[in-house]
């Protein structure tokens, strides 16, 4: 049920300090769902992981890689740095001498300091190429040493050897080139792992949450039947000892609320029925002293006139209640028959309270049948009509009519009672529906009579039925309520 | 119009409601037996030759549908049953095991001894107008109250043998639910359509060679039922 006064939200300008909670409520990430967490959290493994593995591949194998190029290459330039100074330990030693010599037998990149002057192999690697320091630590320390540098882009190992008898230092350059092309290589397949690795972990994450969250799902589920009427609804038991925990309290808890609503139930059903024989006899034993009420002086004629009245609305609650408890129970089962809705509502309006009150039925209402309990509605009517007689100012009128267009298919049926009375105030109409609402609707309150039960069957009978039943103005504008069924119909064929 | 002389035995264990029942109906003119068992009222039964019995369904020791059955072994009294909930169990138990009316609790006595006055005046022999009516196998004598079936005669309870009649008095002719709950129990609009559904299956099971396919009383779909040869 929804009520129109409290949805309607109230405007407010905000103050400053609202407005900037709104807006920084705005910038903070909303809560992750669980399955969403149990993904992230997956991922976020699978990353760490691969990417610590795929650190440690890399480091290990760029270590030995270039540890291997490193000791071939000084070896190599051992045995060039050998070459040279042989050459330069030979008569009329000469740098170029030696540059031929090594040059003759295929190193191709290299530098010899001899005597302060350079001489080198290309015009790439020059003397300029080789940094200072590095130049200082050989040619003036007399100390071998190596760096990698960068030349045009390129990583080059540089040996320097000095070759101390000679006065001369020898420089050799070894293109790391191939070695950082492998690392490369090997970097991107690590990525590339890692990057598969991730995009698994996300996977499996999205399997494992989606079976993590499934018996969340069924419990909803139950929880949802269970909260529409159905309260035998109970969850699977499961092998998984977490899961076992949340179904048993489920179910624990379904079966509790169960035998306290099948309990309470009962009570009221229990009490009506231990009500009705006491009632049987006071109905009896008032017809009887009714009989001679002639004979009564007056004083006991007004008291029995009142035990009358009354001793007839104590059955007619009782009915009521038990009725109501029948519903509670699932325990109606409607006797339908196709009934003519203008013939039936005349015939309910008969045998109603107000015999008299009129009924309009439309030329095309005349000829649509409902499919109904013909008792049941009829009670139906029969409490309209006292609701309008209890709090409606006395007479009511009654009108047939088809809520379809003319040449429109017809779906239902409006059965409208209207009353002369002070009307529903929009935020009670669903509450007149309500259980005993009498007292907390105060304004239709009534002194004495009044069934507090008779809307709430109205609406459990209609709704039976596969109807509907609400309250609004009178439609001439005149003060007043209007209560209108509405029924599933059919047009009689034509 | 208390007919003179017209005995009521009521079955009810609860002795308020007994007495009180008892005053209503005295009221009425009727002459009433009061019984607290099942047993109690089938040895009144044989001793007073009631002309109604009141059953209350709820009895210690023989149960009001066992009462019915048992009384019916013996006698076509018209039974009404008090029962507890108007559902459609006990009501239509009560009529299967018998009954030709029901109440169900708490009722007006007003409402009962309309019932009682339905009932006795059913009695009554009806307004035929025709000695014998044939239908193929079958023979209603209105005047006597009697029906044969192959020459052999049946023993229908009073109700049963008005509703036979009514439906005979127009053969072919399709009797809406309605029309035979105003004419055989004197109900309006608001009868309830059980009493006819259950007490055609009863006649069915005594007019019909083949209850199940039954070839006199036919149901015709959403609108009543029609007699036939």
């Amino acid at each position: 049920m929804t009520n129109p006064a409290a949805t309607e939200l109230v405007a407010e300008p905000l103050d400053r300090g609202q407005r900037l909670r709104v807006w920084l409520g705005g910038l903070q990430p909303r809560r992750l769902s669980l399955r969403t967490r149990i993904l992230l959290m997956f991922a976020l493994g699978a990353l760490l992981l691969s990417g610590f593995l795929a650190a440690a591949a890399y480091s290990f194998t760029r270590s030995s890689v270039v540890n291997q190029r490193d000791k071939s290459g000084i070896a190599q330039a051992y045995r060039n740095a050998q070459v040279a100074q042989n050459e330069l330990s030979a008569n009329n030693p000469s740098a170029q001498a030696a540059m031929d010599r090594l040059q003759s037998l295929g190193v191709a990149t290299f530098a010899i300091n001899y005597r302060g002057k350079w001489s080198t192999s290309s015009a790439k690697y020059t003397s300029d190429v080789i940094p200072p320091n590095l130049q200082n630590r050989v040619v003036g320390e007399s100390t071998p040493s190596r760096m990698v540098t960068t030349i045009d882009g390129k990583a080059v190992l540089i040996i320097g050897i000095p070759l101390t008898v000679t006065e001369a230092s020898y420089f050799e350059f070894v293109a790391l080139d191939d070695a950082s092309s492998t690392l490369n290589s090997v970097l991107l397949a690590l990525l590339f792992a890692g990057f598969i690795t991730t995009l698994a972990g996300a996977l499996l994450g999205t399997v494992v949450a989606s079976r993590a969250v499934r018996p969340l799902g069924d419990a909803a589920q139950a929880a949802k039947a269970i909260a529409g009427g159905r309260l035998d609804t109970r969850l699977e038991p499961t092998d998984d000892p977490d899961l076992r925990v949340l179904a048993n309290s489920f179910n624990d808890m379904a079966s509790a609320l169960q035998a306290r609503v099948e309990r309470d139930a009962r009570f009221a059903s229990d009490v009506s029925h231990e009500l009705r024989s006491p009632l049987m006899t006071l109905a009896a034993s008032v017809e009887v002293m009714q009989a001679r009420r002639d004979e009564m002086p007056e004083r006991a004629q007004s008291a029995l006139d009142l035990l009358v009245a009354d001793v007839t609305r104590f059955q007619g609650l009782v009915e009521d209640l038990l009725e109501i408890s029948r519903f509670d129970a699932g325990a109606i089962r409607l006797n339908l028959d196709d009934l003519l809705v203008a013939e039936f509502v005349r015939q309910a309006v008969a045998v109603s309270s107000v015999p008299t009150t009129p009924v309009q039925v439309t030329e095309r209402a005349e000829r649509v049948i409902i499919r109904g309990d013909r008792r049941r509605l009829a009670r139906v009517v029969a409490n309209l009509i006292d609701n309008a007689r209890l709090h409606g100012g006395g007479g009511a009128e009654i009108s047939v009519t088809e809520p379809e267009g003319e040449g429109e298919p017809l779906g239902h049926i409006w059965i409208a009672v209207e009353d002369h009375g002070s009307g529903v105030p929009l935020e009670e109409r669903d509450l007149v529906f309500e259980r005993f609402a009498r007292g907390a609707v105060a304004g239709r309150r009534s002194t004495s009579d009044g069934a507090g039960l008779g809307l709430a069957l109205v609406e459990e009978h209609v709704r039976m039925h596969g109807g509907r039943v609400w309250v609004e103005d009178r439609l001439d504008g005149e003060p007043g309520a209007r209560f209108v069924l509405e029924l599933p119909a059919d047009e009689v064929g034509v | 119009m208390g007919s003179v002389g017209t005995r009521i035995l009521t079955v009810e264990d609860d002795e308020r409601i007994r007495t009180a029942v008892k005053l209503a109906l005295e009221d009425e003119g009727w002459t009433v037996d009061e019984a607290g068992s099942g047993e109690e009222a089938i040895e009144l039964f044989h001793r007073a030759a009631p002309d109604v019995v009141l059953i209350d369904i709820m009895l210690p020791g023989i149960d009001g549908f066992e009462l019915c059955r048992t009384l019916r072994r013996h006698s076509d009294v018209p039974i009404v049953m008090v029962t507890a909930r108007n559902d459609t169990h006990d009501v239509v138990a009560g009529l299967e095991a018998g009954a030709d009316d029901y109440l169900t609790k708490p009722f007006a006595p007003k409402e009962l001894s309309a019932r009682i006055r339905a009932l006795l005046r059913r009695i009554r022999p009806i307004s035929a107008g025709h000695a014998k009516l044939t239908f193929g196998d079958l023979e209603i004598v209105p005047d006597e109250g009697k029906v044969l079936r192959a020459g052999q005669e049946l023993h229908l309870t009073k109700t049963e043998f008005r509703l036979l009649c009514e439906l005979a008095q127009n053969p072919g002719r399709v009797f809406s639910r309605e029309s035979l709950l105003d004419k055989v129990w004197g109900y309006d609009y608001f009868g309830d359509g059980r009493l006819v559904d259950v007490h055609v299956r009863r006649l069915r099971t005594k007019v019909e060679s083949d209850p199940a396919n039954p070839r006199h009383v036919v149901t015709v779909r959403g609108l009543g039922y029609r007699l036939q040869s």
